[in-house]
């Protein structure tokens, strides 16, 4: 039985990643898919925290994350070391590329083991003021952004180019296969570094992220320390030292084997495997106290404390940030994104939303939102442009920072408005007729006047970019959306195509 | 690619190919050569039917043509090129009528067609556009492949030799490939260029559509016309729009009719004057619309109806 349980582990931690990223790969057109395509993130009840706080409010969608937080209250840390679809990856990779290197001297972890609390208190401190630094670091919404910003244009890329090559193997083409539109994200380099290098710290340790850094996490291993099931060592116990090597997070003291850190335990059941057989889990009052904990001074709290606060600052008043001149008028936001600083202060970047726009017109901003905005999305339109009857991002938002609409509310929000450069516009700067936006416009917003150049009826327009999109001029639209500030509510009209019947 | 161009035929390959050439129409039911030698031209080259449901219009206005069987012979591909640019409801009369080409789709099998292939190149994204106008439904259900252009993969660029203006551009392989080519458009009012017509609808087969604007529109219509005529244009005029087009949602007027013609000039003349001049009020004359006279003056077909074999039938 015993024997059976890391086999088994294993498997769970495969199919969980596996069902994660068929739920990537669902995040798409239709949408019919039953279970919500953010349930990952939904579970996370460190994104539960933060965003509740940052939004001052409930969110309904996030509120299985504290049923999980309960079960972590009864069996450890279970969530770490079975369904974590990062933690699957980096166990994977720590089997197969980054092997842990040996050492002749014992590891002694204890600052890094203290880092990991100072790094948490330092990003919450951050993260509730204005710096969200916290949710780059939350692993579900971490691999979420990698599987959708690194992997999946690279996946389009591959099968688009294979595409024709088993086309052609295939006598007198018996089927026709469209290759689909490459989405193209600008960002995807530093995430992938960013993962990449992630998984390359497990040559100093193995799952190093995971004990060191993680902020979920050291969530789960304060709430842990309360766990009921606990880890129980009988008289048996021959001091083989073969738990303390095995555990993979190393939660079992050298010198006492019979004891374990709690708070570091991720429920493997790695150390039933005990070859006199003495160790065994049983319910239990939970204990606060625990053995070989860190040493979390009082200055060192306070430190991480202050930094955090002192970094949130430096934010806040930058530039990009606060009220000035640099403010970016391009940085149109999703239809329904709640305004901007508490949009920023409530989105995690886990990349949902860039995945299932239809149109790939949603993008990970770098540093046009500013620091505190990093990886927030945004509507390009010179790449794709908002789709009038979708409105899939608001439906995908685990933390609604984009307010789920329904079809009607949507088609009457107003993003940003589309201004005409007439130097540009082939209508205005040449006797041509063009008129493409006019054509294409959704919501008849360009209305064309008695020369058939375009003109933008403001109290029309979504800005969802339709008519920058397909713009004909080379490079750089001559019909641009700039944002409106914060997203209005237009009037309705019955020639606004109110009707969807 | 062309590995049965150099092949050899043997003698007795050829003996076998050609007792079977003679003997398998005899065996087959519908006779599909004899048959279509019965038919080998209508009675008139445009027309119009009127008054009746989507598949009687059809029937209706296809009979006078000398039927189906006059297009498509048995075990052909036919590709339609549909309107189905706008992610509109049917009622909004900006794709085209579902009932319709469902009836377009089956007539086209009852003719012996091998395979049926429904085309556009979609203006919204196609999944939107396929799902809302229902087209893509109808046309599965009667059994044809709905295909959209989003995938670069599914074109070939081509050399316009008759072309004036837009010389060389990439369009839907299976367009050029196919054994019958039914341009299946639906006139709409449209704010650049009048009108949208059958010619038009034509231009759904490039991949980058917008470019064309950048060049001279009227003279593209009708340059990428000329790579190929299509065999049969069956317009759907059940209902048309006459405003805010081409993407709507404007008025709309039920004509009731379906139009089908072997030659598109005189078809998108006919269409031309279902819709009012905005200056002077009057009906469209066919000149008035710049592509339909630069086609007609590159000899794609007749402008002038007087000289066409016109008919108008009543479905019911």
């Amino acid at each position: 039985m015993s024997r059976a349980i890391p086999y088994l582990r294993r498997t769970v931690q495969t199919l969980s990643f596996l069902f994660l990223l068929y739920l990537v790969i669902r995040t798409a057109f239709p949408m019919e898919i039953k279970i919500p395509v953010d349930l990952y993130l939904r579970l996370d009840p460190f994104i539960a925290i933060i965003s509740t706080l940052t939004h001052q409010g409930l969110i309904e969608r996030m509120l299985p994350a504290f049923g999980v937080l309960l079960l972590v209250m009864i069996f450890g840390n279970f969530f770490c070391g079975w369904f974590c679809p990062m933690g699957a990856v980096i166990d994977f990779f720590d089997r197969i590329l980054f092997r842990e290197r040996k050492r002749t001297k014992p590891f002694d972890d204890r600052p890094l083991r203290r880092f990991r609390y100072g790094l948490f208190i330092f990003s919450v401190m951050a993260g509730l003021m204005a710096f969200q630094v916290m949710y780059l670091l939350d692993p579900i919404s971490l691999i979420t952004r990698t599987l959708v910003i690194s992997f999946y244009p690279p996946a389009i890329l591959v099968f688009n180019h294979l595409l024709p090559q088993v086309q052609n193997l295939l006598p007198n083409n018996p089927f026709i296969a469209s290759s689909i539109p490459l989405p193209v994200f600008k960002v995807n380099l530093f995430i992938f570094i960013f993962f990449i290098a992630i998984l390359a710290l497990g040559v100093i340790r193995k799952r190093f992220w995971c004990r060191y850094l993680c902020p979920l996490g050291t969530l789960f291993s304060l709430f842990s320390r309360l766990r009921i099931l606990k880890r129980s060592v009988t008289d048996n116990c021959t001091d083989c030292q073969k738990c303390v090597k095995e555990c993979p997070v190393g939660a079992i003291p050298e010198k006492a084997p019979q004891n374990y850190r709690q708070q570091d335990c991720i429920a493997c059941f790695k150390c039933l495997e005990c070859p006199p057989g003495g160790v065994s889990f049983h319910f239990n009052r939970p204990r606060w106290k625990t053995v070989d904990g860190v040493n979390l001074s009082r200055r060192y709290v306070l430190g991480s404390f202050a930094f955090g606060c002192v970094s949130a600052l430096m934010i806040k008043t930058n530039p990009l940030q606060s009220e000035s001149g640099l403010k970016n008028n391009r940085l149109v936001r999703p239809p329904g994104a709640l305004p901007e600083e508490e949009f920023i202060a409530v989105c995690t970047g886990c990349g949902e939303c860039l995945k299932v726009c239809p149109n790939n017109a949603l993008q990970s901003t770098f540093l046009e939102a500013g620091l505190a905005g990093l990886y927030t999305p945004r509507l390009v339109s010179r790449i794709g442009y908002c789709e009038e009857f979708c409105n899939f991002c608001g439906r995908v938002c685990p933390t609604e920072a984009i307010r789920p609409l329904t079809l009607e509310e949507k088609r009457l929000t107003q993003m940003g408005v589309a201004h005409i450069n007439k130097t540009r516009c082939i209508a205005w700067d040449t006797e041509k007729i063009c008129l493409v936006c006019n054509e294409q416009c959704s919501y008849q917003a360009i209305v064309g006047d008695e020369k058939k150049r375009p003109i933008v009826k403001e109290e029309k327009c979504t800005g969802c970019g339709i008519c920058e999109n397909k713009c004909p001029v080379d490079g750089e639209s001559a019909i641009i959306v700039y944002a409106s500030g914060v997203q209005k509510k237009l009037k309705p009209e019955d020639s606004n195509n109110t009707k969807s019947g | 690619m062309d590995h049965s161009t150099n092949k050899k035929i043997s003698r007795r390959q050829f003996i076998k190919g050609a007792a079977a050439a003679a003997t398998l129409p005899l065996l087959s039911n519908s006779l599909p050569f004899y048959g279509s030698l019965a038919h080998a031209s209508g009675e008139a080259d445009l027309v119009i039917a009127k008054s009746g449901s989507p598949a009687q219009l059809l029937q209706a206005a296809m009979t006078p043509l000398g039927g189906m069987g006059r297009f498509v012979k048995k075990g052909q591909r036919v590709v339609i090129k549909a309107n189905i640019a706008w992610a509109r409801t049917p009622e909004q009369a900006c794709t085209n009528n579902p009932e319709l080409l469902y009836a377009l789709v089956k007539m086209c099998y009852e003719a012996g067609a091998k395979r049926v292939a429904v085309w556009d190149h979609t203006c919204d994204n196609y999944q939107f556009c396929f799902t809302r106008s229902g087209l893509k439904e109808a046309g599965q259900k009667a059994g044809a492949d709905v295909f959209s252009g989003h995938g670069r993969n599914v074109y070939k660029k081509v050399e316009i030799p008759k072309a004036k203006k837009l010389k060389t551009a990439e369009v839907l392989r299976d367009v050029l490939e196919a054994d019958t080519f039914i341009n299946f458009p639906l006139p709409k009012h449209h704010f650049a260029t009048e009108l949208t017509l059958g010619m038009k609808n034509f231009i759904g087969i490039v991949w980058d559509m917008e470019q064309l604007h950048k060049i001279d529109l009227h003279q593209c219509i009708a340059d990428i016309n000329t790579l190929r005529k299509p065999d049969l244009v069956v317009m759907d005029a059940i209902r048309i729009l006459t405003t805010n087009g081409p993407k709507g949602p404007g008025k709309t007027e039920d004509i009731g009719e379906v139009i089908t013609s072997t030659d598109i000039v005189a078809a998108d003349a006919y269409a031309a004057a279902f819709f009012k001049h905005p200056k002077t009020g009057k009906p469209f004359k066919p000149e008035e619309i710049k592509f339909v006279k630069n086609a007609y003056d590159l000899g794609l077909g007749e402008i002038d109806l007087s000289k066409v074999r016109m008919k108008k039938v009543s479905a019911t």
